[in-house]
């Protein structure tokens, strides 16, 4: 399940008002979620919640749902 | 004396000589000169392969060649014949290097196609792979079993050439024997074509370009030259290889020349772009070719705290390639990676593409390339008035690109094709050695930019004290991160979506100060009046930039009628471009 706050920050990063994000939904899919863009949103995920990612776990990242779960096991 | 071509085939430990006087030796292909690295330095490192999810693969000259001929040998089984063009798309791969120099082996034409991403419809891929079967009469497709449902109806569309859909890494992936005896490569002469690669894109309007063995070899040979290739470079790059600055400048040039090449994955690179920096220190590379976004790009996004132990005093000349090169990109690297021995001589830049093989010029390595402040009011006169660095106001920082490589010539000249005198800006037409002869089966394409041995490549430059600088193009093409984006496509796809007026599109780049790149802008005539329809037009607009893999960063809906025709009828892209960016905000 993908957080709000989670979603907002994705949204506002790609300048959305809205979009349905899921688990399985991966950066293909999302208008504006781009390999170029995709740095920016992971740093402005880290720095919402405070936390930081390594390279590798980056690279790991298959959908958002992947995201949510590191963002839980870093927060929780 | 040894002809120069042996020279540079055969770089032993001894540095290349940069002597003028023999010429290349007409009799050689480019096989020639892998088959002398195998026989000469067998166990000499030819490609280093790195993935984040595997210790580096690294292929010796020997080790490469065996495999090579292993493919050949598969390959001529399955039905891959000489003069076959043959499409490789696979994704990064350590097996990928000795299939294509399988391929080339037969006398076939390797053309190295992008791999359809998530984001790309999987209508628009086939589309394009169709166009290209039209245009470039496609034989063998060779790829990855992942995309079988998406190409296996090719070979059964109507006037598709393709014959064959392989899958080769299955079974050369896989421990094998050599065994496969190989008869000789097929005798192939100098003038008969190596390659294909194309100009630009990768859709229904993308322009092939056939390079011969002469071509490839004159130009890596010649461009060794203008960069002072020697034994101890190894060369970097994260480029992918349906790209002419990946293809030639980091896979031909180290192939050819017996250089080193250390390849990541462009997909792992744009991810975490520190990976070439760990790449560049831990293998001591000191040759690289980056596109301008790439400098802001690794400034911004690589973190203190992911380097670790970072050595870049290892390179000698990070090449500024593909897109119009930005001092301000140059110096915000330097400054964000001073610290860890990357020097201001280091940066050059060439300006280059696929009809002349690649480059037509190039700064001299040791030297930082130069820049001039020039008077922005002048120079949108087509006037060239240096300004002292310090009066920046008003200013603009153009960089060279550098002098023509040898073999190259430049001349800048007006609408009729007239030479300008130096300091007066213009279309910059080229001719060089390893000219291409024209894009395959597109003589009305060809017609329009190659006339008596020129190419008039409708980019703007001049000449100043002899170097050449780029200051923007005449053509409407967007480069978007090194990437060249077609407006018509853009325009096609959104002028297809439910609301927006048909035909009544225009698709244009603006710079991003940001970024330090363009980013593609839509104009788009809609009758669609209240803001929920609004929002949901915008997103099925950006939608279908995304099925075409065209990331569409500025929307712009006007009313009917807003668009400003050309004289053919159609909105004309400048005028438009230029009245949104004055009038309008985007959403």
């Amino acid at each position: 399940m993908i957080s709000n706050q989670l979603r907002k920050v994705i949204l506002s990063q790609l300048g959305l008002d809205d979009w349905d994000i899921r688990d399985s939904t991966n950066a293909g899919q999302i208008p504006g979620w781009d390999s170029l863009s995709h740095a920016m949103i992971i740093a402005a995920v880290e720095d919402e919640f405070g936390v930081r990612f390594t390279t590798r776990e980056v690279l790991q990242l298959a959908n958002v749902g992947q995201l949510q779960e590191l963002l839980n096991r870093k927060t929780g | 004396m040894a002809p120069r071509c042996d020279r540079v085939t055969f770089l032993a430990e001894s540095e290349l000589t940069t002597d003028h006087d023999s010429s290349l030796d007409c009799k050689k292909v480019v096989w020639d000169s892998w088959r002398r690295h195998a026989d000469s330095t067998p166990e000499r490192e030819a490609i280093v392969h790195l993935s984040t999810d595997a210790e580096p693969f690294r292929w010796h000259w020997g080790s490469l060649m065996r495999a090579a001929s292993r493919a050949a040998a598969w390959l001529a089984e399955h039905g891959v014949q000489k003069g076959d063009v043959c499409a490789l798309i696979v994704r990064h791969n350590p097996h990928f290097y000795p299939l294509y120099l399988g391929v080339s082996s037969l006398g076939a034409l390797p053309a190295v196609l992008a791999y359809p991403n998530a984001r790309l419809h999987p209508d628009k891929f086939r589309q394009g792979l169709e166009g290209m079967s039209r245009r470039s009469g496609l034989d063998q497709i060779l790829t990855e079993r992942a995309l079988e449902p998406m190409v296996t109806p090719l070979v059964a569309g109507e006037g598709s050439t393709i014959r064959n859909i392989l899958y080769p890494l299955e079974v050369l992936s896989l421990p094998g024997s050599s065994d496969h005896a190989i008869a000789e490569h097929a005798p192939v002469s100098p003038d008969e074509p190596c390659l294909l690669q194309h100009s630009s894109g990768t859709t229904g309007l993308q322009k092939p370009v056939v390079l011969s063995h002469r071509a490839v070899l004159e130009h890596v040979q010649r461009y060794a030259e203008a960069i002072g290739l020697n034994a101890k470079d190894r060369i970097v790059s994260w480029l992918p290889l349906y790209h002419d600055m990946g293809l030639i400048a980091a896979f031909y040039l180290p192939l050819v020349s017996g250089v080193p090449l250390v390849q990541l994955s462009p997909m792992e690179w744009v991810s975490a772009p520190i990976l070439l920096l760990e790449a560049i220190s831990r293998e001591r590379a000191t040759l690289c070719w980056l596109p301008n976004f790439a400098y802001r790009f690794m400034a911004d996004r690589i973190r203190d705290e992911d380097i670790d132990g970072l050595r870049l005093d290892s390179l000698r000349l990070v090449v500024n390639c593909s897109e119009p090169v930005r001092a301000e990109s140059h110096d915000g690297f330097h400054k964000r990676f001073a610290r860890y021995g990357i020097k201001r001589e280091s940066f050059g830049a060439c300006y280059a593409m696929a009809e002349t093989t690649f480059a037509a010029t190039q700064t001299p390595p040791g030297k930082e390339a130069r820049r001039l402040l020039l008077d922005r009011a002048a120079l949108s006169r087509g006037e060239v008035r240096v300004l002292p660095a310090n009066e920046f106001a008003g200013g603009r920082w153009c960089v060279s690109s550098g002098q023509p490589v040898p073999g190259c010539a430049l001349r800048i000249v007006d609408e009729q094709r007239k030479d300008f005198p130096p300091n007066r800006v213009g279309e910059i037409a080229i001719s060089s050695v390893s000219l291409f002869d024209g894009y395959r089966n597109y003589p009305e394409k060809t017609a329009e930019v190659l006339a008596d041995g020129w190419y008039f490549s409708g980019d703007y430059g001049f000449i100043h004290d002899g170097d050449c600088y780029v200051v923007g193009r005449k053509k409407d093409l967007i480069i978007v991160a090194g990437n060249n984006v077609f407006p018509e496509d853009v325009e096609d796809a959104v002028g297809a979506v439910p609301g927006v007026i048909a035909g009544r599109v225009v698709a244009f780049g603006v710079d991003d100060e940001r970024l330090e790149t363009e980013v593609l802008c839509v104009i788009a005539e809609t009758d669609t009046q209240t803001d929920s329809e609004v929002k949901t037009l915008r997103l099925a607009i950006l939608q279908a930039g995304m099925a075409i893999d065209a990331t569409i960063s500025r929307v712009y809906l006007v009313p009917p009628r807003w668009l400003i025709k050309s004289s053919s009828g159609k909105p004309a892209r400048s005028t438009n471009r230029d009245r949104a960016l004055a009038e309008l905000r985007w959403s």
